[in-house]
């Protein structure tokens, strides 16, 4: 059984509007699913749609065999759903421990093994401590959103773009985080920009178009696929 | 050099007084987003229930700033979020002129309930203080001590307690608190009450300095505004900051010009700050 179906969702911003028509997605346990596209084509509006921040109109999305589809982004998060944005995805204005603090919200107790954990794992939100979430570098700035991510040891982990903007260094770094960790035993659905690098590391991909998913497949086997190699990998 | 100290003097006193009222708006604007004018309102009601307390029932300073705090929180607070919440959907704009309805409301409601005299506080007559040529009164050290005291109490609230850093992460990215399980709607009732809670408590250290009357809080609200925009509207160090600094400033133009230029020095703070610093005097940063 798969861990996450989204199954023909439809939604979008406004009541009415409609961003995504009629997406479908899934990601079986320990897999590392990848969504590619253009700009605009809907990707993050479909994560936002699983992580309960963008209404489904219709649809449906199950989790781990119960549907969340009419759950808040709180309840989502509570049943094991982590979503790290595209963008503004630290407390700017707070310290990196507060960052990981706040993370742990619906879990207090289970704060400081968590903190101590993942200090072992990410050496940066020991060092980096005391200094606000808004003075870390790009690459600093998305392990600590990974990281918050983590705090509420999720079943699932969605990453909108984890290296945009990155060093195509701090981007292979965060790569290898992102594979150590699935190997660790955790399932991930990303949507990157870094399709080449992406699809490398992907049990199975999506591409999406205007709303839809336009083709689907293993990792591998897509980015060999002459057609989509022409429309999103540059040649 | 000693009317210089003590006009500096002078204005760390009167800014200390705006300053939990300046807190208490800077907190609302953090969490809700919208400048609310009924902070003038929670302040007058936090200086007639204390008032209460202090002349009818006895109560010493210390519980009659508690009580105000209290009063205004749990009234004043919960009346805006009651009276609010349904414009909150349409714009800061709204919800601000909200507030101004608000305050016209529970002003009068004070003025039915107890006149438009000048009331004193019972306080124990004490001598001025006077030290290198300067004089300060006992009671207005007192007053400073609890201002001092309320701050420290808001800033360990922010930063230590579980409860004061979710409010900071609403107001940081509300979308993001709620994706880490904090539900924004319950901070925004608690930063309401917090907010009026500090005008309250602030309304009661004007009340010690002078005498209540419905419009107390009123005549403080430019103030209060200015002192908030000074340190960067939602910034709570920037309020404590900003309200110091507009009392010492408005002392300092007194020496120059006459008292009825007083206000004035408010709104000059308000233009130059928006004009030349709009992110405040401390810039961009929450506590
Ligand atoms: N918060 C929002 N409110 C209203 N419309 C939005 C919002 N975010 C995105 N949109 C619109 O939804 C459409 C899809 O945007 P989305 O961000 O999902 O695309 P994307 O595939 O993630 O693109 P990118 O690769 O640029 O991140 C776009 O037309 C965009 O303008
Ligand atoms: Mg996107």
């Amino acid at each position: 059984m798969s861990l996450l179906a989204a199954t023909d969702v439809v939604g979008g911003y406004a009541r009415d509007e409609q961003i995504l028509k009629g997406a479908s997605i899934r990601v079986d346990p320990g897999e590392i699913v990848v969504i590619i596209g253009p700009n605009g084509a809907g990707k993050s509006t479909l994560l936002k749609a699983v992580a309960g921040l963008v209404t489904v109109q219709s649809g449906a999305i199950v989790f781990d065999g119960a549907d969340v589809t009419r759950l808040d982004a709180m309840a989502r998060a509570r049943a094991g759903l982590a979503f790290v944005p595209q963008e503004r995805n630290v407390f700017a204005t707070m310290s990196v421990a507060e960052n990981l603090s706040i993370s742990a919200f619906l879990d207090p107790r289970a704060e400081a093994a968590r903190v101590a954990e993942l200090a072992g794992r990410y050496p940066l939100l020991t060092e980096r401590r005391h200094a606000l979430a808004r003075t870390l570098s790009g690459g600093q700035r998305q392990i600590l959103a990974m990281a918050m991510g983590l705090m509420a040891k999720p079943r699932l982990m969605l990453l909108d773009e984890p290296t945009a903007g990155l060093s195509p260094r701090a981007a292979d770094e965060l790569f290898a985080a992102i594979v150590d960790l699935n190997r660790a035993g955790l399932p991930m659905l990303m949507v990157e920009q870094h399709a080449i690098e992406a699809l490398a590391i992907a049990a199975r991909a999506y591409v999406m178009v205007a709303g839809k998913v336009s083709a689907e497949g293993p990792g591998p086997a897509l980015a060999d696929d002459p057609q989509i190699r022409r429309l999103f990998l540059g040649g | 050099m000693t009317p210089l100290a003590q006009a500096i003097l002078n204005g760390l006193m009167t800014g200390a007084l705006i300053a939990a009222p300046a807190v208490g708006f800077t907190t609302i604007f953090a969490v809700l987003r919208y400048p609310s004018f009924a902070i003038a309102a929670h302040a007058t009601l936090g200086a007639f229930a204390a008032w209460y307390v202090n002349t009818r029932l006895g109560a010493g300073v210390p519980l009659s700033v508690a009580v105000g705090f209290l009063f205004a929180a749990l009234v004043g607070g919960s009346l805006e979020h009651a009276a609010l919440r349904g414009l909150r959907g349409a714009g800061a704009l709204t919800v601000s002129i909200g507030s101004i309805a608000l305050n016209l409301v529970l002003e009068n409601a004070v003025r039915f309930s107890f006149g438009n005299d000048l009331r004193g506080y019972d306080l124990p007559l004490a001598p001025d203080l006077r030290f290198a040529g300067l004089r300060v009164g006992a009671q207005q050290i007192e007053t400073l001590v609890f201002a001092a005291a309320i701050m420290a109490a808001v800033f360990i609230f922010l930063r230590y307690t579980r409860f004061g850093r979710a409010m900071r992460a609403v107001a940081d990215n509300p979308d993001l608190a709620r994706l880490k399980g904090v539900d924004p709607e319950r901070i925004a009732v608690a930063a309401l009450m917090l907010g009026a809670g500090l005008a309250g408590a602030g309304g009661v250290l004007i009340g010690l300095d002078t005498s209540i009357d419905p419009l107390t809080g009123f005549r403080v609200l430019l103030s209060v505004f200015a002192a908030a925009v000074l340190g960067g509207l939602g910034s709570i160090p920037g309020a404590v900051v900003g309200a110091l600094a507009l009392g010492v400033a408005e002392e300092l133009a007194l020496l120059v010009l006459p008292a009825t230029y007083r206000t004035g020095v408010g709104f000059l703070a308000i233009l130059l700050m928006l004009t030349f610093r709009p992110r405040g005097l401390l810039g961009e940063r929450a506590v």
